[in-house]
């Protein structure tokens, strides 16, 4: 009785900040809002305004410095396709992981696997983000990107400037490799909930384990794997340090191929906090607040589907 | 996060030393990366000698030095930009210049960083255009005859800053006064709002500059004198700039006294004035006041007692002005005329 008040009591403060983070959101973000209209989520050029000029922009009876344009579109589409991205390296990878741990893994080695698995996902992402900068930024950029867009250039958005190393691809590798562990973690307790036998069941049958696998597990958890998937995106699509050490920072210009520097909404609001606050109007600190909304609204969709996604898998059983 | 980080330590160490200097006064010194060596170097002479003031300095950008001296939480705002005309209708606040700074621009050409290249504030301002794409450039070439051959078919990538920053304030100015387009397009600011440059990468503080300059081959970055001992450790080539005269300097203290001494006539009493592109055959066009961005009101009498008389050691000839601080970072001291001005705009703390 009393753990049922309890957990009610904390389901409700957690609800009741979630709101209250939304409301100050909104009522902070509302002067900028007016003023950007639709361009925070259509227009590329972000430009504070020219704070040594006279006079100032107005718009919807909002005033800004004179010049001042805030476009999100760029940090939008640096965000998804990022994420987007690492889950096209990260989803392959950890099913493998995830289906060696269950099905093939000794006993005895589960436990120091998973306990591997937990570490990767408590490295703080700075670490990460440094070795984004000092290994793999060098690498991708004398390496790997000039040997893609020689050799596979006619594939679109493979071809063009391989540029520094900083971009898309490198914020993608280090987006996949901090997600791996809790795609990882979930995908391998959505295969624990299974019941054993329908691998068994299917090995039984003759089927190889690569079959077993293809045809009756994953069919059987598809939509927890999807959950999984999405849990991982929802990370990926917030997180900061990393992909701000290795993105490029970019700014005014979108992606032409998957080697070009990106920004992300994260890691533009860490960057551009520094340039905003010197605008005496304040609507530039209040246009990154208003794309950090985007960013919660965004990630707020993808855990809300997610969550019903794994609840449903543990429903059918 | 990374400011987070920046400002608990800061108040550890605060705390740390407080328990240690029971009745030190604290004052707190926060902004320009450009600044910051020579503030350390003043900070642990004056404290060697002034127990009774605690000095925490900190490397977080002009825009964030401007910011928090409005503020009130830092009590020493430090910029290589004066504070432009709409925020100073917000907040009346000293401009205080402390010395004279420069820029450099340096670049990663293997094999040509020993070559100081001749670049100009059009060529300049085609590379973060995008307009000119290579190294090898006509344009680029025009200026390089005898290097012209072994200038290289390589991408260049331009570095900007991505923080609010006075480098980027001085560098934009160059821009904005040498080339018509520049000055009708992104213009100058501690921020700007870049073009769109395929290849573009951004960094942040100069030491993110000399870094990713660095890491970077082909790259072009612009950074402040006073980090020249890490770019010549980095094996970086730095570039002679073309000045109003049409000669091309290099950064030293012959070249940016010149160009200072050019501009000190027009210095008005609130001293903020931009340096740069200053007439004169030897002037060099990159140079700056570096600015100590204070509250005229200060809140209680300690504060105001102890900022002053660091201030006032700052600008004396005895003191922070003596070359040997300045001559550690490249800069170089206020004359006599603008350090009057500088003490006159101290006397109005209040």
């Amino acid at each position: 009785m009393l753990a049922g008040v309890l957990t009610s009591v904390a389901a409700g403060i957690c609800l009741l900040l979630v709101v209250l983070m939304l409301v100050f959101l909104l009522w902070y973000t509302w002067p900028a809002i007016r003023y950007n209209g639709l361009s925070i989520l259509n227009d590329i050029t972000w430009n504070i305004g020219n704070q040594y000029g006279t006079g100032s922009s107005v718009h919807n009876g909002v005033a800004a410095e004179p010049g001042a344009e805030f476009g999100g579109l760029v940090f939008l589409v640096g965000t998804l396709l990022s994420a987007l991205l690492a889950m096209v390296f990260a989803v392959p990878l950890a099913l493998g992981v995830a289906l060696t741990i269950v099905y093939r893994l000794p006993e005895r080695l589960r436990l120091p696997v998973n306990a591997l698995i937990e570490l990767m996902a408590g490295i703080p992402s700075v670490v990460y983000g440094l070795w984004g900068t000092i290994v793999l930024v060098p690498w991708v950029g004398n390496r790997v990107a000039p040997f893609v867009t020689h050799h596979f250039g006619f594939i679109p958005f493979l071809g063009g400037d391989a540029g520094s190393g900083n971009g898309l691809f490198a914020a993608a590798i280090v987006l996949a490799i901090m997600v791996m562990p809790i795609m990882v973690a979930t995908v391998r307790d959505v295969l624990l909930a299974q019941p054993k036998s329908i691998f068994e069941a299917s090995m039984a049958l003759g089927s190889t384990s690569w079959q077993a696998v293809t045809h009756a597990v994953l069919p059987s958890v598809r939509t927890g794997i999807v959950g999984a998937i999405l849990v991982a995106f929802g990370r990926a699509l917030g997180e900061t340090m990393a992909v701000l050490m290795v993105a490029g920072n970019a700014i005014n210009i979108l992606p032409h191929n998957i080697f070009s520097p990106i920004n992300t909404i994260a890691a533009v609001v860490v960057s551009q906090l520094e340039s905003a606050v010197s605008d005496a109007s304040g609507v530039a600190q209040r246009s990154l607040a208003e794309l950090a909304l985007v960013l919660f609204v965004i990630s707020l969709t993808v855990n809300t589907v997610a969550r019903v996604a794994i609840r449903g898998q543990d429903r059918s059983h | 996060m990374r400011k987070f980080t920046a400002v608990a330590l800061a108040a550890v160490f605060a705390l740390g030393s407080f328990a240690a200097a029971r009745a030190a006064t604290p004052i707190l010194e926060t902004g320009s990366s450009l600044l910051y060596p020579l503030m350390n170097l003043w900070v642990a002479s004056y404290q060697a000698k002034n127990h009774t003031v605690q000095i925490t300095t900190q490397s977080t950008g002009s825009g964030t030095g401007i910011s928090q001296a409005i503020a009130g939480v830092a009590q020493i705002g430090a910029s290589d930009a004066y504070m432009g005309d709409p925020q100073m209708r917000g907040h009346r606040m000293l401009n205080i210049p402390l010395a004279i700074s420069a820029q450099q621009i340096n670049y990663n050409i293997p094999g040509l960083n020993n070559v100081h290249l001749h670049l100009s504030g059009p060529v300049l301002a085609g590379i973060y255009m995008g307009r000119i794409k290579y190294w090898n450039d006509p344009q680029i070439k025009a200026l390089n005859r005898p290097y012209a051959g072994r200038l290289p078919h390589r991408t260049i990538i331009p570095i900007h800053r991505t923080d609010g920053s006075g480098d980027t304030f001085i560098f934009s100015q160059y821009l904005s006064f040498t080339t018509p387009m520049w000055s009708h397009g992104p213009g100058y600011g501690t921020s700007i709002s870049w073009p769109s440059v395929s290849t573009a990468v951004g960094a942040n503080g100069n030491p993110g500059m000399v870094q990713a300059c660095k890491a970077t081959p082909y790259s072009i970055a612009y950074i402040g004198v006073s980090f020249i001992n890490e770019t010549n450790k980095a094996g970086l080539g730095y570039g002679l700039l073309k000045n109003r005269a049409g000669r091309f300097v290099a950064p030293t203290a012959s070249t940016i006294g010149s160009a200072a001494a050019a501009m000190y006539p027009k210095t008005p009493r609130d001293e903020r004035i931009s340096l740069v592109f200053a007439p004169g055959a030897n002037s060099y066009p990159i140079i700056n006041y570096e600015y100590a961005i204070v509250n005229p009101h200060q809140k209680n009498a300690e504060t105001r007692e102890a900022l002053v008389k660091f201030l006032s050691w700052v600008l004396d000839h005895n003191g922070g002005q003596e070359m040997h601080f300045l001559n550690a970072v490249h800069f170089l001291p206020l004359p006599a005329s603008i350090a009057k001005l500088s003490r006159e705009q101290v006397a109005q703390i209040h």
